[in-house]
């Protein structure tokens, strides 16, 4: 902090604990934030693309994940310094808006920050640098609407969604089964996705997961899977045809809210106590009788009189369902939740093809399938893995799955994957860079560059000669006019992503190019860095 | 004999730290102007951004003079007063905060060597305090108003001032997006001074362009209910009933206690308790009836709703009346980024208008939000008092020039002073010539020319920041409302004849808190200092 000096020279403060604080200000302030963002992209550089990849984190507690996916890994990393943390909160909204390309933008990111580095080098003011990649920006963005193809799917032909959610898959580790991965989650979203309306609400697909079996048995199901079992071991385990009474109040004697006492003097009045208590049971179980219920689904426990009554009567329950599945089977049954036992009406039961209850391998976990139901607006994706940490990662592999299909669904343009996107992006910019006066031509054309960053990756991770193999596709994109060329990363002998099928979505390639500009441009405008010390 | 040892008086308890006289005047300007040059580089369209930590860890990043200064936290007595101001500024006219730090500060630094000449003090505040009121008739007289315009004209002229604003922020490069955003949101709350009514939800994720104004209510999804997804998600025209109870199982008031004595009555108070319950319910909704329901809705929005769709926010069930219902064209519940958002739109009152902002991240979205708040004010101001002037530092330096050809007209010491304020105002072309890295003097003697021309032609020119050449402001469209100048011009002067007349501190240590608190009240509150005022000018020596 600059100090101010009185009449005989002595500093004195101005600020509250003034000798605590740090500053750092103008070209040095720019070079700190703009190597901290490089260091962060650094670490994701390696993630992308399908040979990328992944790394182990330990949480403090000792948990160890293993992904891939860049939100994951930036958010597991525990990041202190302030930018790091905003390209945290970028790779974060990424990940809130569209679900995949966390890497891709952090990564783009961490180039443009390269590349302002060495015009700041030159002495361009930051804020020309920043104004230059807002152009840059823009003509990218409309640059891909060009260059983008709308495809078109229905309910019946999904294939290409699947196509599009197998290029998502393909970086990940569960690449092997990328197909069946595929094919689930976008008749999942299918599922439950309001086509008319162009909405898709993701809470209704509900992804559950257990360790042991393998990838290979993870399943779609048109229903419901709880982990739980019947409140009593002797109960059927497979239902047909299943009238469904959903509670949310327990098998137990009503208590008021208010305080109450009950006075009792006599033996009598016990006794008549203890009836009184009994027939409650005995009226409740009579009661999801008499409707027709030939199941109960609980969100509280019973009491072990209750439970022996309804094994008694043949009545079989689950008891202990969280409220969030208990929505869900409603939904896919078509049920209403019963909050009283009185209000119990034959339409309010929910109504199921087919409820189940399945045990897993030696180990005693069953779960409850509850399938055939009236509305499938809600499903499971039940995913089956060798190890925890698999698991894990199929459920964060998927979420992008999901996300992808969904915003297929929103806004059906693609574009071509394989860096092919950026690299045409590059060259358009490159040549409408020209076009503008001033000090903003060169930092339009450091973004040209930096998009080329994203192909380089590609390359490198997928062990090609990077320089070569980008200067050879964009060579074949100018010469044949052919946008649809990339690096080949799998090595399959032709660079046109047509023919590989690798595609991605407009909406999610456009937000990684604004929100990638976005960040840079603020963390070009700080020149200024007061912190206290301990940071 | 006694006379020979004079006991010395004491007359301040010990410890006490004074200082006074011209000294401790030279360095009180000195403080200032330290806190002026940390808020110098936000100023402008080029103007940088500040980070500050705080000691819990939270991190700002912003380009707004009153938050940087609220958060650097500043102890100097006498450099308080700048925070006070830009503060002022602030809930004033809601931008204009850097300027009026930077006038305060420019206006001490002229006055330094006259000080240090030995002039007094007395005679530089009367100069500066005439200097204002000139500068502000000026001011007065060169603004165009922009009242009596049609709805249309008047939105675009708007437009203009609110992207003015906006052009130094973050969100520049969008400016004529929010600006028409900004606009469209004032006026649809009316004249009113109901700012609260313009809400700003932010949610991380998407880009600005996502970022879209509803002309009505939104709000996050509040807190649910199980059996909530299976309610409907859009109605057309629904009537709205808003409550501020709860529908929930109550136990009655207090400790109220039941007793039985016969247990076969137990059903009985059971059936009671739900009794109540389902007589709310009936009156009102519930997942099971096929009613929309969004609980645990915060008070502000609440109130918003209910301004909007012109119901009345109930306390009972009983009586509800048609009269009380809400209507809008369309409620619907819909997915912006990660969150879903309750949204009432075509409200038949307009009365409200809600913004939600979209942004890569939540420091982005913070200061977006600031910046935004500023342009919503000016606006405001800009409806409200309808005149503006020309921006980009062209009406400080007609105000300059102005001063300057008054200044000659006077004999005296004065001439003096009034000139060194003129140069004084000169501060905001310079500073923007500076920040983008043009060369200050250069454009500054170019405009000088420009204004100086007898036809008064070259009255609207500023700084053209694109080219680092001079152009014509008002055709340019950078414009600003006169009240964000005169009030600038105002506060500055005052703050700056605050610390002049200040001759004397008295630092008492061992209550320093309490009385830096007090005072720095007693600063704000009085606004102008009077000969009477004892303030704490300087005083902190720690080494």
């Amino acid at each position: 902090m600059a100090l101010a000096f009185d009449e005989f020279g002595r500093p004195f403060i101005i600020l509250k604990e003034q000798e605590q604080m740090t500053r750092l200000r103008g070209l040095d302030a720019q070079k700190a934030n703009i190597s901290a963002g490089k260091a962060v992209a650094r670490i994701l550089r390696t993630s992308l693309g399908p040979k990328g990849m992944d790394k182990m984190l330990q949480s403090p507690d000792g948990d160890v994940t293993i992904t891939n996916d860049g939100a994951t890994i930036l958010e597991q990393m525990d990041v202190d310094n302030q930018i790091a943390k905003l390209m945290v909160e970028l790779s974060r909204s990424q990940d809130y808006e569209i679900g995949d390309g966390t890497t891709g933008v952090v990564v783009m990111a961490g180039a443009l920050l390269e590349q302002a580095e060495k015009l700041l080098e030159r002495g361009i003011h930051p804020i020309r640098i920043a104004e230059g990649y807002e152009m840059a920006s823009r003509i990218a963005f409309e640059h891909l609407e060009n260059v983008a193809h709308k495809y078109e799917f229905d309910a019946t032909n999904i294939e290409p969604l699947v196509q599009t959610c197998m290029t998502t898959l393909s970086s990940k580790i569960v690449n092997r089964c990328k197909r069946s991965l595929a094919e689930i989650a976008v008749k999942a979203v299918l599922a439950v996705a309001d086509l008319e309306r162009k909405d898709v609400n993701l809470d209704l697909i509900k992804v559950e997961g257990k360790v042991g079996g393998k990838l290979e048995d993870t399943e779609l199901i048109y229903g419901i899977v709880v982990d739980k079992d019947m409140s009593h071991p002797q109960m059927p385990k497979q239902i047909e045809d299943a009238k469904i009474a959903i509670l949310t109040c327990p098998f137990e004697p009503p208590k008021p809210k208010t305080k109450h006492k009950v006075d009792i003097d006599t033996v009598e009045k016990f006794q008549t106590l203890r009836q009184q208590e009994q027939k409650y049971f005995d009226d409740m179980v009579q009661q999801c009788k008499d409707v027709g219920a030939t199941l109960v689904i609980c969100q509280w426990g019973f009491d072990d009189e209750a439970n022996h009554l309804l094994m008694h009567r043949n009545l079989p329950a689950v008891r202990w369902v969280g409220g969030v599945e208990l929505e869900l089977i409603a939904i896919a049954t078509g049920g209403r939740i019963v909050p009283r036992f009185q209000e119990l009406t034959p339409e309010k039961l929910g109504k199921a093809g087919l409820v189940r209850e399945k045990a897993f391998g030696t180990t005693k976990d069953r779960m409850i399938y509850i399938e055939h139901c009236a509305n499938s607006k809600a499903v499971t994706i039940f995913i089956r893995g060798g190890n925890k940490m698999i698991l894990e990662e199929t459920k964060r592999s998927l979420h992008d799955a999901l996300c992808v299909a969904r915003n297929l669904i929103r806004n059906n343009s693609i574009v071509y994957g394989g860096g092919s996107a950026e690299i045409s992006c590059s060259i358009a910019v490159e040549a409408a860079a020209d076009k503008y006066p001033g000090v903003e031509q060169y930092a339009i054309r450091a973004f040209a560059d930096a998009l080329d960053a994203i192909p380089m990756a590609l390359a490198e991770n997928s062990g090609l000669q990077p320089i070569e193999t980008l200067s050879a596709v964009k060579a074949q994109q100018i010469k044949e006019n052919n946008h649809y060329c990339g690096i080949d990363c799998n090595d399959i002998g032709t660079n046109d992503m047509r023919e590989q099928d690798v595609f991605e979505t407009l909406i999610g390639k456009q937000q990684q190019i604004m929100l990638a500009t976005q960040v840079v441009k603020m963390i070009l405008k700080i020149d200024d860095v007061i912190s206290s010390s301990d940071y | 004999m006694s006379s020979m040892l004079q006991p010395q008086i004491i007359l301040l308890k010990e410890g006490t730290d004074t200082s006074q006289g011209k000294p401790q005047l030279v360095s009180n300007i000195n403080a200032c102007m330290a806190v002026a040059d940390v808020v110098r580089t936000t100023l402008g369209p080029r103007g940088m951004d500040k980070l500050i930590h705080d000691e819990k860890g939270n991190t700002t990043i912003s380009n707004d003079g009153a938050t940087i200064m609220k958060l650097l936290d500043i102890v100097h007595p006498a450099a308080k007063i700048l925070v006070d101001i830009a503060k002022s500024q602030d809930s004033e006219v809601g931008d204009g905060t850097t300027t009026v730090v930077l006038f305060a500060g420019e206006f001490l630094k002229e006055a330094k060597p006259f000080i240090e000449d030995g002039v007094h003090p007395q005679n530089l505040i009367r100069s500066y305090r005439t200097a204002s009121q000139l500068a502000i008739e000026k001011i007065k007289e060169l603004a165009v108003s922009i009242a009596g315009k049609s709805l249309e004209e008047k939105k675009s002229l708007l437009g203009k001032c609110a992207a003015t604003t906006l052009s130094s922020k973050l969100i520049g490069g969008e400016k004529e997006f929010f600006a028409s955003m900004v606009v469209d949101a004032v006026i649809a709350i009316g004249t009113d001074d109901r700012l609260n009514m313009i809400g700003i939800k932010k949610v991380p994720g998407g880009n600005m362009r996502d970022s879209f104004l509803v002309n009505g209510v939104a709000f996050k999804k509040t807190f649910s209910y199980a059996g909530f997804e299976q309610q409907p998600k859009k109605f057309v025209n629904p009537k709205i009933l808003l409550l501020n109870i709860e529908l929930e199982l109550k136990s009655e008031k207090e400790n109220a206690e039941i007793r039985l004595s016969d247990p076969l009555q137990y059903q009985s108070i059971v059936d009671a308790e739900w009794n109540i319950i389902y007589d709310k319910l009936d009156k009102c909704y519930f997942a099971d009836r096929d009613i929309f329901c969004a609980g645990r809705v915060t008070e502000e929005d609440l109130q918003r709703v209910a301004a909007a769709t012109g119901g009345t926010v109930q306390t009972s069930v009983n009586n509800v009346i048609d009269e009380v219902l809400g209507y809008c064209e369309v409620f619907e519940e819909r997915q912006v980024g990660n969150e879903r958002f309750n949204i009432f739109s075509g409200c038949p009152s307009g009365q409200t208008a809600t913004i939600v902002l979209r942004g890569g991240a939540d420091q982005f979205i913070e200061e977006a939000e600031r910046s935004l708040h500023d342009a919503i004010m000016i606006v405001r101001r800009a409806l409200k008092n309808s005149t503006v002037v020309a921006g980009g530092g062209a009406i400080d330096m007609e105000i300059s020039r102005y001063l300057r050809q008054h200044a000659r007209t006077i004999a005296g010491k004065s001439q003096l002073f009034i000139n060194s304020y003129a140069k004084a105002l000169e501060v905001i072309p310079r500073q923007l010539c500076d920040n983008a890295g043009f060369d200050a003097t250069d454009v500054l003697n170019k405009l000088r020319q420009k204004h100086a021309l007898p036809s008064g032609e070259g009255a609207p020119y500023g700084v053209d920041i694109n080219t680092g050449g001079i152009a014509d402001s008002f055709a340019n469209f950078v414009w600003e409302p006169a009240v964000v100048k005169i009030n600038a011009i105002n506060a500055a002067t005052e703050a700056a004849c605050l610390v002049l007349s200040v001759d004397e501190t008295v630092k008492n240590p061992k209550s320093e808190s309490a009385q830096g608190e007090a005072a720095a009240s007693a600063m704000g509150g009085r606004g102008r200092g009077g000969a009477g005022f004892r303030g704490r000018g300087r005083g902190m020596r720690r080494r």
